[in-house]
């Protein structure tokens, strides 16, 4: 009979294997940039505005394969961007709906920290909405969870206890609070970009 | 959808973000300070609020932070810096206070969370008990009951939060101001004998001799007789003090009080606790060398 802890530890690496097969390493030539995540079967995929330094980036996804992949919506003042890769069949996250993440939720950010490909930090959301004072943040919503956001990391989807997105990691604050856009602006944007298609 | 079908993982999520919105009904955002918000808890429905003393840095002009959003103001009733307290009063009726537990009911490892309100909104933290260990004395002197630390982050504004067990109760509060660098936790026993303290006299009472000492290693002969290294020395001394009357002078090692051994600065301030106050008690000195004793009547620090 398995503990409480065990079944912890079972849902928590099932949660990481699922996440892990849909997220991309996004790079601008030579250099590595960031991750991304996968929305739609079809190669619709997220990820942070300041990842994407190219009109054609190119995409690795997990499976290893690499596509040139062409930015379709962009929105800099949330650091959001879509891009599109031409694949079908591809695993995909879902966005969060229903009752909004809340402090003491738990979530976890699978991405590409220094390289590490599909490595993952777990923790509880801090805090959200749009009340910061701290000066990095303020003024707008934001998902904040004390999870160890790296570099490499931009772009990643926060997801929670069942892998859906929360949000989409986007800045360090400190060694322990790691930012993400909220999913409701990840939709608004998917929801303006899908109409254009 | 049906959270006992789903795995543990999003049960314990589903319960966390639960325990957080529960305790969040008695956690306000004091506002006390330029710098910024901190938070505090409610401690009682005549509208008492708990909070930590540095926090607090004016005496006037404090306002809250209520769960509905609402602000109101309050006053300051007492501080206690020595435990990092700070009580508050604001109208009653309006806040009500959380299911509080003592510190014996905690082991090591188990999960706690921290809940704040530094913005209007609130904030938390998880993480387990480190280290639980007995009654300890702050290095401002002061004593709680018990030694509560965990590795909960404690981000700007969470000075004044309140640790919050499994089973939803607050174990004490929080503050990084006790030792420097570190998360510690504020024990429900300690926070009933303060607040008791400062309803009943604005501040905490501390004993007080009228002297000036400082750490000083004893003389070697002294020193093993009495088998301790250091003791204070007398570098000066107010006139119709506690100690000037007790017939103290200045070059004296002070070596014990009321017959316990004084080898540090908080030996001292601990033996001078509110009970200590106009108290007779013996106080031994090495002076010339021997182990002199003498008696002395302690005062009140006004």
């Amino acid at each position: 009979m398995t503990t409480v802890l065990q079944q912890l530890n079972a849902d928590l690496a099932a949660v990481a294997e699922d996440t892990q097969r849909a997220i991309v390493q996004i790079k601008n030539g030579r250099r590595g940039a960031g991750t991304g995540l996968l929305v739609r079967a079809d190669g619709l995929i997220v990820t942070n505005a300041h990842v994407v330094r190219r009109r054609d980036p190119t995409v690795t996804l997990a499976d290893g394969r690499h596509f040139h992949a062409d930015v379709v919506g962009y929105d800099a003042a949330r650091d959001l961007a879509v891009l599109s890769v031409e694949a079908e069949a591809l695993p995909a996250l879902t966005l969060r709906e229903g009752r909004t993440i809340q402090p003491g939720d738990w979530v976890m950010g699978v991405g590409h920290p220094w390289g590490r490909v599909g490595a993952s930090t777990g923790g509880v959301i801090v805090g959200v909405g749009s009340h910061w004072t701290w000066r990095p943040l303020a003024g707008k919503a934001w998902v904040v969870a004390d999870v160890h956001l790296r570099p490499g990391h931009s772009g990643c989807p926060l997801v929670d206890a069942l892998g859906r997105v929360v949000g989409v990691g986007t800045m360090i604050v400190g060694p322990n609070l790691g930012v993400a856009v909220p999913a409701s602006a990840v939709r608004a944007l998917l929801d303006q970009v899908l109409r254009a298609y | 959808m049906n959270v006992d079908n789903q795995g543990v993982l999003a049960q314990l999520s589903q319960a966390l973000a639960a325990t957080v919105e529960a305790v969040g009904q008695s956690v306000v955002r004091v506002e006390g300070r330029r710098r910024g918000a901190a938070s505090g808890i409610a401690w009682a429905e005549d509208g008492l609020v708990l909070t930590a003393h540095h926090s607090v840095q004016r005496d006037h002009d404090l306002r809250l932070g209520l769960p509905n959003g609402e602000g109101i103001d309050a006053e300051l009733v007492g501080r206690d810096p020595s435990t990092d307290l700070a009580l508050l009063r604001a109208p009653g009726g309006v806040l009500q206070p959380p299911a509080w537990a003592n510190v014996d009911t905690l082991r090591v490892g188990h999960l706690v969370l921290s809940v704040g309100r530094p913005t209007a909104a609130l904030q938390a933290g998880l993480g387990i008990v480190s280290a639980l260990d007995q009654a300890w004395r702050t290095p401002a002197g002061g004593k709680v009951e018990a030694y509560l630390q965990t590795d909960v982050a404690l981000y700007p504004g969470f000075s004044g939060s309140a640790l919050v067990d499994a089973e939803g109760r607050v174990v004490g509060m929080n503050t990084s101001a006790l030792m420097r660098g570190m998360s510690l936790t504020v024990p429900v026993a300690t926070l009933r004998e303060v607040v008791e303290t400062l309803l009943a006299h604005g501040r905490v009472r501390r004993g007080y001799l009228g002297v000036g000492v400082q750490p000083a290693k004893l003389p070697p002969q002294a020193a093993e007789a009495l088998g301790q290294k250091t003791g204070l020395l007398v570098v000066s001394i107010e006139s119709d003090g506690s100690a000037a009357q007790g017939g103290l002078l200045v070059g004296d090692l002070i070596v014990a009080l009321g017959g316990e051994p004084v080898r540090h600065l908080d030996d001292l301030m601990f033996l001078l606790g509110s009970d200590a106050i106009d108290a007779t008690v013996s106080l031994n000195v090495v002076r010339g060398g021997t182990v002199t004793p003498l008696s002395v009547t302690v005062s009140e620090r006004t």
